[in-house]
């Protein structure tokens, strides 16, 4: 197989049902009597003038970061199999603890920044291991102990922010931990827009964005190319193959929750280190969850995940110009839902098919030639 | 054939197609009423396709099936069974806590005013048991019943709906030998009441003590037929194989004096605190000897197998390698110094399915090459191995970035055989080996074990093929109930011996142990 | 079990996708054509959007009778699911050519921050958040002195209890709704001291769920009316219909919160339980905002309080259910007017 029809075996399915999804969609919207025609216009459309054409840019790709993030950190424990459904939390946790941590310390610049995100991973870990002492320990499900983590996660966020974490002053309006100085911030990646000649509009892109290219080749260079990254995988395929195979599944459990809730820890920091500096009370929220589908829809690998979330936060956008144009902004809602049902459906398909096709292929081939001495005479075939 | 009398089922020049491939081509069958007629065939053959095609579950793209001389055209199932042609699957399709008569009569029961009409079913049932001798009773719980009554619960199920023409898909596979004597006399009561019974089975033996007839299936084409009073099991495997083949038996002794895996008092308990699954088990391997486990399935071979590879933790006793106590190492501790592992399951136990060859060459050797010793895999060289392994063990596959699944059973258990032969292991944990695969590859890996023997590995061999455990073994123990209860001395022992001790007399005895 | 784990996780996906956003993001008032110098009025809601009966509807009934009065159009716009896009709508609706453009609730704040210094010739407002030291001179801060309003709620309450026990349902435990709750428990002290006042709040500062959620609203009220409270106040957006359901279940009486609910509610069953509501008149406000803009009197980076005295805020009379009270309710009304009462904003 050349590995441009492997790609294209890859990109295939999403690709079908991206287009299925739209027609779908667009049906709805012909039910509802609007113009799928104009809706597709208006969601293509990034404004006028070079400025909001870079603005709009910017504001997907400072959406598509923390999907991005959350959907690596839910792809994780996919690719073992297990169900991290409490990213939601540990993201939560992760981001008031090291906002506040971050706050309370001054440090020269990279170390400072570098404190933040340390905190933040360890505090995701922690919170995402007790996921895993728990499933180890106790046997409890990770779907169900992690769905009550998020609650107890959303509480105790709550609880320091109003109270040992408050930042703000008293009878202000949002309630925020403390600001984090300047040296703990991360700037904008704006002057690329110079460097490559557009227009440099004054909407930030977040220079979060080069960690999480990091950290998403780091995960899968992990997965893919070291024996930690087999061990998982392969638990994730068969856990009694792998077991067999000497993984020791209960490690393999905490290392994986370990790490999922690591990169948790981090869906928070573009927003907290590029626009709030603060963590409050009207702090993000949700981005667990559609983590879910965005690793959905990205297969579970890293480069799948960073297009699905741009693909996310691009439909996100359009929800406002929409609005602006007197169309139901609901349909973008619709398309996220038919994409993502779509997306799943076709993976299925597509694996099925390529699980066929190899199956023809390997039944064509020819049967090797016999050079061992230890091959029995059965071997020559006379039909 | 006298052309006069119409044959109970015949297939003219079937050609089933899927996608890209060609399952059967030009099938020829004649089997007449009144007979046995066995089909043989390696695995992949065909046999399924084509008895697809004859129940009805799929349609073939070119060829007449004719019943009773008549054209047909089965659209489903319930055209088969409205023909009288049934089916009794290799897997059993029981509700365990339904009664005999539940089971015989769902999907078709008589009612009267809605209700199940027990009195006339319990009554229809009687007689079909009388009549072919299936000794069933029809208020029997399923769950209470061993293997060999549950497959006559489902030769009645068939009978019941009024077929004339029985399938029966590799029905001795689940069976001990005394087991298998029953069914032929039950067979020999359908031929006797005029019944037509269609025996599908690699298994060449049986197939020649029970058939009158035999057609055999090569590549999906129908390569002969032969009289089974004329032609002995080395024939028939050789136009299956179309080849000639070895047997299992081994050599001359090859067993050394230093024993390699030394088990002592081993108790695994059950889930949940249940009943020792294995209980003071106590044995020794030694360089160069195969020490075979009989028993029937269930017994606590699987069990012994993974507290050797440590996969279940013993409550007692001590598992030694080499002089060493390993009894408290990770499984994959001791598949480092050592432990080689052919699972019975290889699905379960030995194949990431969906994942590539070379992964799979890895699986198990992670921590070694050709997957490299460090933190990284050296896919190249993973890679490389994967080809040198479909080269000497003949694994047909296109190439090492094919996924497993792909592959045939035979293919895949001589992939899993190469990968763990390669990696040289002090003793080698070997659970059905050559189960699930076609005459080709049993020979194949026959002959692997007996090299390994000979240049001193150690083999544990855990198999339900009695004629592969004597035929391979230097050292021959039964197991029962979690506990070795006898060792018996291959040279001399028969297949019936032995399953005397598997089914807890030393006699043969008509009792089903499961 | 992994086609299991796919299913659930397609439906929480599907589950996070979907908003109870109401129908149509768009809406436009006002008869005229658009023409140069026309008055483009833009409104972010709050989440939950339009349709909301309270808060946002306020807000579109205000800028609506502005543009009706003086011409023009309205744009209004939604914020997604998890509102992080409320920096999109403000700068949409300044790309549009909006001005004013109108940010509801505090939550604008930070985005109003953030997009105002871009638009300097566009003239922004914020509901409920102070501007006066965020040194943004082309932002008014449209404040309520919405203790003021409750302490007459707290009378009423008081004065109509039969059982001398009443009940405060807030949506989310944040300043804003705190100072609800301190300006109804003062004036239930005030109108009869002594009397219980039960204090429940749906969610923690953060989770702002205790907006838009009914059935909490219902249980808590619930369990107050159990409890012998006759009466229960809300503060608490959407999640009032819960505790408006729980007062017609227990043959209790409630009151509505920032616009007329008695009138808003469409629900008969309902209506009668609505013994009045504590208005918070955002319609006013911002009405006043645009007709000031409009006529060139907003000079910005200052705050407009309505209270009391500018009959911002004041309790509803429809129904007629406290007329006979309402002279008591004008005395203390002249109290907190003239100064002698000094209504608390933290409890």
């Amino acid at each position: 197989m050349s590995v441009l029809s492997r790609w294209g075996a890859v990109l295939l399915a999403p690709a079908m049902a991206l287009l299925i999804a739209l027609a779908i969609s667009g049906l709805v919207m012909g039910a509802l009597g609007v113009n799928p025609f104009r809706v597709l216009t208006v969601m293509v459309d990034f404004g006028d003038t070079p400025s909001q054409q870079v603005t709009q840019i910017v504001a997907v790709l400072n959406r598509a970061l923390p999907l991005f993030l959350a959907g690596l950190a839910v792809a994780i424990g996919f690719r073992m199999g297990l169900f991290n459904i409490g990213v939601e939390g540990q993201y939560r946790m992760a981001t008031i603890i090291a906002a506040t941590v971050g706050a309370a310390v001054v440090l020269p610049g990279p170390l400072h920044v570098a404190l933040i995100i340390a905190v933040a991973m360890v505090v995701g870990a922690l919170w995402a291991g007790i996921v895993a002492v728990l499933k180890v320990t106790r046997g409890v499900s990770e779907v169900i102990s992690s769905i009550m983590l998020n609650t107890i996660a959303l509480g105790l966020a709550s609880y320091l922010l109003t109270g040992p974490f408050r930042g703000s002053p008293e009878g202000a309006s949002i309630v925020a931990t403390a600001e984090i100085p300047e040296s703990g911030r991360i700037g904008g990646l704006n002057g690329v827009f110079d460097v490559l000649g557009l227009a440099n509009p004054p909407r930030q892109l977040y220079g979060f964005l080069l960690v999480a290219v990091v950290v998403g080749v780091l995960v899968w260079v992990l997965l893919q190319r070291t024996r930690f990254g087999f061990d998982l995988r392969a638990t994730g395929l068969s856990p009694s193959a792998a077991s067999a195979s000497g993984v020791d599944a209960r490690g393999m459990v905490v290392k994986t929750m370990l790490l999922s809730g690591a990169v948790a820890g981090l869906i928070g920091l573009p927003d907290l280190l590029g626009r709030t500096y603060e963590y409050n009370s009207d702090f993000t929220s949700g981005l667990g969850f559609l983590g879910i589908a965005v690793a959905l829809l990205g297969r579970n690998s890293p480069a799948g995940i960073a297009l699905a979330a741009v693909l996310y936060a691009f439909l996100d956008r359009a929800s406002v110009p929409l609005q602006a144009a007197q169309l139901p902004s609901s349909v973008v809602t619709i398309i996220q839902g038919t994409i993502v049902l779509a997306v799943v459906v076709a993976n299925e398909i597509a694996r099925r098919l390529s699980r066929r096709a190899a199956e023809r292929a390997s039944r064509q081939a020819p049967s090797a030639p016999a050079p061992q001495a230890q091959q029995p005479a059965a071997q020559e075939v006379t039909s | 054939m006298d052309e006069s009398t119409p044959l109970a089922v015949e297939l003219r020049g079937i050609t089933k197609r899927f996608p890209g491939v060609v399952a059967n081509k030009d099938i020829e069958l004649r089997v007449a009423r009144g007979e046995v007629h066995a089909i043989v065939g390696e695995n992949g053959a065909g046999k399924s396709t084509l008895m697809k095609t004859l129940y009805g579950m799929h349609r073939p793209d070119e060829g007449q099936v004719l019943v009773d001389g008549r054209e047909v055209h089965f659209r489903s199932p319930n055209d088969a069974i409205a023909a009288g042609i049934g089916m009794v699957h290799q897997h059993f399709m029981l509700a365990d806590n339904f009664t005999v008569l539940e089971n015989v009569v769902l999907g078709s029961e008589p009612t009267r005013g809605g209700r199940l009409d027990r009195a006339t079913a319990g009554r229809r049932i009687r007689e079909i048991s009388d009549s072919y001798s299936l000794g069933l009773d029809p208020d029997a719980l399923v769950e209470d019943l061993g293997v060999g009554d549950r497959q006559r619960v489902e030769i009645a199920k068939v009978l019941y709906r009024g077929a004339t023409t029985l399938i029966l898909d590799e029905p001795t596979a689940v069976l001990v030998p005394q087991e298998v004597d029953e069914l032929f006399g039950n067979l020999a009561e359908l031929k006797r009441e005029g019944l037509t019974v269609i025996f599908i089975s690699h298994k060449l033996d049986e197939v020649r003590k029970v058939a009158d007839s035999i057609t055999v299936i090569r590549r999906g084409t129908t390569v002969g037929t032969a009289d089974p009073r004329t032609t002995t099991a080395r024939q028939l495997a050789e136009m299956m194989v179309g080849a000639e083949l070895p047997t299992p038996a081994t050599r001359e002794s090859t067993v050394r004096e230093v024993p390699v895996l030394e088990v002592r008092g081993l108790t695994v308990p059950g889930a949940g605190g249940g009943r020792a699954v294995v209980e003071d088990v106590t044995l020794t391997v030694r360089e160069g000897e195969v020490v075979g486990i009989a028993g029937v399935e269930g017994n606590g071979q699987a069990e012994l197998i993974d507290a050797l590879l440590g996969l279940r933790l013993p409550s007692a006793g001590t598992v030694s390698l080499g002089g060493q106590d390993v009894t408290g190492w990770s499984t994959r501790r001791r598949r480092e110094s050592g432990i080689g592992f052919i699972p019975e399951d290889r699905h379960r136990q030995g194949m990431l399915l969906e994942a590539p060859l070379w992964e799979n060459r890895i699986l198990g050797h992670q921590t070694r090459p050709p997957a490299g010793n460090g933190r990284f895999i050296d896919r190249k060289a993973a890679r490389e191995d994967t080809g040198r392994i479909m080269r000497d063990y003949d694994v047909r596959a296109p190439d090492p970035d094919t996924l497993a699944v792909a592959l045939s059973g035979g293919n895949q258990q001589k992939l899993i055989v190469g990968r763990e032969m390669s990696a040289h292991p002090r003793v080698l944990l070997a659970a059905h080996p050559t189960r699930g695969v076609d005459v080709g590859a049993q020979a194949v890996i026959w002959e692997l074990l007996k090299d390994a023997r000979a240049e001193g590995m150690a083999i544990v061999l855990v198999s339900a093929d009695l004629e592969e455990l004597i035929g391979l073994s230097d050292t021959l123990h039964v197991m029962l109930r979690g506990q070795l209860v006898a060792t018996v001395d291959p040279r001399s022992v028969t297949p019936e011996e032995l399953g005397g001790h598997m089914t807890g007399g030393h006699h043969p005895s008509p009792a089903g142990a499961a | 079990m992994k086609a299991a784990a796919l299913l659930l996780a397609g439906s929480l996906a599907l589950a996070a996708c979907a908003s109870d956003e109401p129908e149509a993001g768009g809406g436009s008032a006002g008869t005229s054509a658009e023409g140069g110098g026309e008055l483009q009025v833009g409104i972010a809601y709050d989440t939950g959007g339009r349709g909301d009966k309270s808060f946002n509807d306020s807000a579109y009934a205000g800028a609506s009778a502005a543009v009706e009065e003086l011409g023009g159009t309205v744009t209004d716009l939604t914020p997604n699911a998890d509102a992080s896009n409320r920096v999109d709508l403000l700068t949409q609706l300044a790309d549009d050519g909006s001005n004013p453009v109108i940010g509801v609730g505090f939550a604008f704040a930070d985005a109003i921050a953030e997009v105002a210094p871009q638009y300097p010739e566009t003239t922004f407002a914020i509901v409920d958040s102070s501007v006066a030291d965020a040194g943004l001179d082309n932002v008014t801060g449209l404040l309520f002195a919405a203790n003021e309003g409750s302490f007459l709620g707290g009378v009423a309450a008081a004065l109509k209890s039969q059982t001398n026990h009443i009940g405060f349902v807030g949506g989310v435990e944040s300043p804003l709704i705190q100072e609800f709750e301190a300006g109804y428990v003062a004036g239930a002290q005030a109108a009869k001291p002594g009397i219980q006042v039960d204090v429940q709040y749906i969610s923690p500062a953060g989770d702002f769920s205790g907006f838009s959620d009914p059935a909490k609203g219902y249980t808590l009220a619930q369990g107050m009316y159990q409890g012998g409270a006759d009466i229960v106040y809300h503060a608490a957006g959407a999640s009032g219909q819960g505790v408006f359901r729980a007062a017609a279940e227990a043959g209790g009486q409630a009151i509505g919160v920032d616009s007329d609910q008695y009138e808003t509610i469409g629900d008969p069953a309902l209506q009668a339980v609505i013994m009045t509501s504590v208005l918070k008149r955002v319609d006013n406000a911002i009405q006043q905002f645009i007709t000031d803009y409009s006529e060139g009197n907003v000079t910005g980076g200052e705050d407009r309080v309505a209270d009391l005295e500018s009959e911002g805020v004041g309790l509803s009379t429809s129904g007629g259910k406290i007329d006979d009270i309402s002279a008591q309710l004008d005395t203390f009304e002249q109290q907190i007017v003239g100064g002698e009462i000094e209504v608390p904003t933290t409890p």
